[in-house]
């Protein structure tokens, strides 16, 4: 993190949580407007920059904590949560954010990403799906189309697609936002409300990757706001997305689950205590 | 400051505002750039690079003639800063914009739209501004950005309709 500006005069901008690092994502990604997007949200919180932290795992979107300036861990692919989830329950006065993609989160990340809608930890999920593996050059990912053809799934995979959103909600999630990156201004506000909103926030936001998958350019010309203001009622939150043409965009449910709180307090921890159990 | 409370602004807030446009679109054509050059698409990179230079060099003057500020006198944050605003900075390129095989056309034709957005944006101002000194100034700066626009459309005339299949990369992506 550069402090360089730390304590500088007046509230801190969405500039401020930029880190100086230029992503290397390829032109027209749209991981570009969501960090935007992300830095806006996090100056409308207004929170410290030591005060933040930017947890991820492996893939092209799982760069952000780079581009942020402000704490961050790019951790080991499919282990965003745990680690945002750990660090959350040891550090509860920190605002953390998990983000990543939709292979590292549903996929070598799924069982994680289960366990954390259910466990409910106080901390937003923010997930940049583009329904392609694009890191390792274009395999299909969970929520690929089952007739996406592509010169390494000739014909499509023929299988059915992950539904986050469904699936965020029946195992326990507290907040699900759909986003797209061609509207930072409208994702930026979701995050805000995300990361305000007690418990586990998933927020699915819709980013093009215009290399393995051009013809998500497209989704600039799909994407429309829900029609039906957000609810409260798990059950029809969900017939409604597993129903929905998937550009449905906002906020779609907003439950009110306890945040998962341990029954411990935190301690401060004794570095050569955990030493000696690692060390011979 | 949200676009409802213009009625608010002071000149040093216009400034600030003014100086901010020309510096976060010199900050986004340098994205731009960097982008461009990564992809060695060196043409459209030089392209943003030099608009880069003619942004900064108008906040520079701004700062010199005007003496406009970083910030802005009565607030913490510019007009597109706030969540609740529909603006976003008018004279930045989206970046969803951007295709690594992109020519300087297209280049040149999303910087037109920048700074036609630029100059709404002043001439907006210039009849709701709450003062008649603010009025003129924000016409001084539409009358600018309406210079660039001429400036960039001179510039678009000057080169050729682009390839039917401009977009053809004989060397792909390689999924594996």
């Amino acid at each position: 993190m550069n402090m360089d500006t730390a304590g500088a005069p007046g509230p801190l901008t969405a500039r401020d949580y930029k880190s100086d690092l230029k992503p290397v994502w390829c032109p027209g990604c749209g991981d570009f407007s969501v960090l935007s997007a992300i830095t806006m949200a996090l100056a409308d919180i207004a929170r410290p920059r030591e005060e933040v932290a930017v947890i991820s795992g492996i893939g092209c979107s799982s760069r952000v904590p780079a581009y942020t300036n402000c704490y961050g861990f790019h951790g080991v692919h499919g282990r965003a949560l745990p680690l945002a989830a750990g660090l959350k329950l040891s550090r509860p006065d920190l605002l953390v954010i998990a983000a990543g993609g939709d292979g590292d989160g549903y996929s070598i990340g799924g069982n994680h990403f289960l366990h954390a809608c259910r466990r409910n930890v106080d901390l937003t999920y923010i997930v940049m799906d583009n329904q392609v593996y694009g890191m390792t050059k274009g395999q299909p990912s969970p929520t690929t189309s089952p007739e996406w053809d592509s010169a390494l799934v000739p014909g499509g995979t023929g299988v059915r697609p992950f539904h986050p959103l469904v699936i965020g909600l029946a195992a326990g999630a507290n907040f699900v936002a759909r986003t797209f990156s061609g509207d930072p201004k409208g994702t930026a506000r979701t995050i805000a409300e995300a990361i305000r909103h007690p418990g586990f926030s998933l927020i699915e936001i819709l980013s093009p990757c215009v290399t393995f998958r051009p013809e998500e350019r497209d989704w600039a010309n799909q994407v429309h706001p829900a029609a039906v203001e957000e609810t409260q009622d798990r059950a029809q939150a969900a017939r409604r997305v597993l129903t929905d043409d998937g550009f449905n965009t906002g906020v779609l449910y907003r439950g009110d689950r306890p945040a998962y709180q341990p029954n411990f307090a935190p301690k401060d921890a004794d570095l050569s205590e955990f030493e000696r159990e690692f060390l011979p | 400051m949200n676009p409802a409370e213009w009625n608010y602004l002071d000149r040093e807030t216009l400034l600030a505002h003014a100086y901010a446009i020309e510096h976060e679109a010199a900050e986004r054509y340098q994205d731009l750039a960097a982008q461009m050059h990564d992809s060695n698409n060196v043409e459209v990179g030089d392209l943003f690079a030099k608009l880069a230079e003619v942004e900064a060099k108008h906040a520079a003057e701004l700062s010199l003639e005007h003496g406009a500020a970083v910030t802005p006198a009565g607030g913490s944050e510019f007009m597109w800063d706030s969540l609740e605003s529909p603006l976003e900075s008018p004279e930045a390129i989206a970046y969803g914009d951007m295709h690594y095989l992109m020519t300087p056309r297209h280049a040149l034709t999303l910087a037109l739209a920048a700074e036609q957005r630029a100059l709404s944006f002043y001439e907006d101002l210039a009849a709701r501004a709450p003062s008649e000194d603010l009025r003129v100034l924000a016409a001084e700066f539409a009358a600018e950005e309406a210079e660039h626009v001429r400036m960039v459309q001179e510039w678009l005339q000057r080169l050729p309709e682009d390839e039917a299949d401009w977009d053809d990369d004989m060397d792909p992506p390689v999924e594996v």
